[in-house]
């Protein structure tokens, strides 16, 4: 199932046996995996998967069992210390609404060691946010403007962004991906981000994993992805045949048929239609109808 | 420290509202109607009053509205604790301060040392204005009742400050007193938000009325919780006869009452309140350690 990068480096994240129960149920059914430093890591899943819960888990946001270490820290013990070199969004919403641009910035720069006043100034420039707008009076948009702000002049090892532009129109969500690829993943940093809209991260990706129902069901490099999976517009007199190479998943489409193959070699595929890399959204919908990817 | 610093001024513009404006509003208001009744010569003394001369008049306006301010401060500070220990997830604001490099104890000491520290000192700065307004009411009443007499600015300003230094020390010592009633209600807020304000008066009630009927008649009147705790809410100044002071001929001496102040003041309870207090913040950090963040 994993195909983790081989680094004689110590990981910035290693999960061995990472369990969740609230009450008698249990949310995490024993993640193992390892995040390298300098990568792009997607974490993708339906609603409930446990995204979110493994994302607590690494920020020592919630408790957990096994083993969870951060930058060689047990995050739960350690979350304090720990942020210096960890930054996150978990909800654009979250900023203190009270607060002027001006006052947070302030406060920040005492509150936290590694972050850079001047650095989150430059990144507002050329925005609509005032220094002395109240963040309460901000649009949404501009609040993940600021906030992405604030967390890219922090400067932190690891940035970890869950959903950060969910809300958010199509404009803001690119110029917020645009920003964090041009401006902060200019030096040796990890991101680990989830977001259900999957295809607008996928060309910034270097690798990914799903996670459905508790369970990573893939966690592979991106360059894997492409020459492990095939997706095919199977022309219709050629289904039969193409069904019989067992894809992982099917679908018809405006009368024509869209398979997903694992592992399969796409010379064997070429007779049968159009061979190409299916999106990470098409994989998604075809790993969550089955078993894990071997 | 810096960072402590940080979040105790973070407190103070989350709450400037009742500590800086409300108060600024009120001292707004007295000077409005001190303007308006000396503007329309509406300000009428045809009795005589009880005290013997304007320095004494002074005086007893200074001590009253010392008073007056202490009642406003400890109200405003208890529902103050009673917010401050939950705004952070009332105001969807959880997340962001969880990922500053500051541990949940360093955040709510944060929130108890600003209520202990800024805050009262802004309504003590309120009442240092207030005095002024005294002296000017003082001055008009003393020109209505000649056989008062008008002392100079010099007399004036040493028994303002006599008694301005007698309230700070009371001020001082009634904030460690009452800490753990502080520390108790803040400490409900972290579980039941805003419920903490009936629940702090409802669980020791519920204590006592169950010590009443499973103890019936083997202890005092009442049991002893509720007289515990009616005798831990009395402060040392109620027993000073503050009276016999005013109404002497003497100018006010604070470096006489402080001492006699002090002596009233049970130490031993005021010690043990403020390590129950330290406690019931210890355990609320513990407690908002554990929340699932949202």
């Amino acid at each position: 199932m994993n195909d983790l990068a081989q680094t004689t480096a110590a990981p910035i994240v290693s999960a061995r046996g990472l369990k969740k129960h609230f009450g008698r149920t249990e949310i995490l059914h024993g993640l193992d995996f390892d995040i390298p430093a300098g990568r792009i890591y997607g974490l993708v899943g339906h609603n409930g998967a446990g995204k979110t819960t493994t994302l607590n888990a690494l920020l020592g946001l919630t408790s957990y069992e096994g083993t969870v270490r951060v930058l060689g820290e047990d995050p739960y013990q350690k979350r304090a210390s720990l942020m210096q070199n960890v930054a996150f969004i978990s909800d654009v919403a979250s900023l203190p609404r009270f607060l002027r641009v001006r006052e947070l910035f302030a406060l920040l720069t005492n509150i936290h060691p590694n972050f850079d006043q001047a650095k989150a100034r430059g990144f507002l420039e050329g925005t609509d946010v005032k220094m002395d707008a109240r963040i309460k009076n901000l649009s949404k948009g501009m609040i993940a403007q600021l906030h992405l702000a604030v967390v890219m002049a922090i400067d932190a090892k690891l940035l970890v962004l869950d959903e950060p532009t969910l809300g958010l129109d199509i404009t803001y969500r690119k110029r917020f991906y645009r920003r964090l690829l041009e401006d902060y993943m200019t030096e040796e940093r990890t991101l680990l981000i989830t977001t259900h809209q999957v295809d607008e991260i996928e060309f910034m990706l270097s690798d990914i994993m799903f996670i459905r129902d508790g369970e990573l069901i893939l966690h592979m490099q991106m360059e894997t992805v492409s020459s492990k999976f095939s997706q095919v517009l199977v022309r219709p007199d050629q289904v039969a045949a193409a069904t019989a190479l067992g894809p992982i998943y099917s679908e018809t489409r405006f009368g024509q048929t869209a398979m997903v193959f694992d592992g399969v070699d796409r010379d064997r595929l070429a007779p049968f239609g159009e061979v190409t890399t299916p999106t990470l959204s098409d994989l998604f919908v075809a790993l969550m109808q089955r078993g894990p990817a071997k | 420290m810096k960072s402590l610093v940080a979040l105790i001024k973070r407190e103070y513009l989350e709450h400037r509202g009742a500590f800086l404006y409300a108060p600024g509003v009120i001292l707004g208001i007295m000077t409005l109607v001190l303007v308006f009744g000396i503007a329309s010569n509406r300000f009428q003394m045809h009795q005589e009053i009880g005290v013997p001369s304007a320095l004494k008049f002074f005086e007893f306006g200074f001590l009253a509205v010392a008073a007056l301010w202490s009642m406003y401060l400890l109200a405003a500070l208890f529902f103050y604790y009673a917010d401050a220990f939950s705004a952070d997830r009332r105001n969807n604001a959880m997340l962001f301060w969880k990922s500053m490099p500051v541990s949940d104890f360093k955040v709510l000491a944060s929130k108890s040392l600003a209520g202990m520290t800024i805050l009262p000192a802004l309504i003590f700065a309120a009442y240092l204005i207030t005095g002024v307004l005294i002296y000017v009411v003082t001055m008009i009443t003393a020109m209505m009742l000649p056989r008062l007499g008008v002392p100079g600015i010099f007399e004036f300003l040493s028994s303002g400050f006599q008694i301005a230094a007698f309230a700070f020390v009371c001020l001082v010592t009634a904030l460690l007193w009452y800490a753990p009633f502080f520390a108790w209600v803040g400490a409900l807020s972290t579980v039941f938000r805003r419920w903490s304000i009936p629940l702090a008066f409802l669980i020791p009630g519920l204590v006592g009325l169950a010590e009443n009927l499973i103890f019936n008649d083997t202890g005092p009147r009442a049991g002893y919780v509720l007289n515990y705790l009616n005798e831990r809410l009395k402060f040392g100044a109620d027993n000073l006869h503050l009276e016999r002071e005013i109404f002497a001929d003497a100018q006010f001496n604070a470096m006489a009452m402080i001492p006699r102040f002090l002596a009233t003041v049970d130490w031993a309870q005021l010690v043990g309140g403020l390590i129950v207090a330290a406690l019931l913040v210890y355990a609320a950090s513990e407690y908002r350690r554990r929340i699932v963040a949202t």
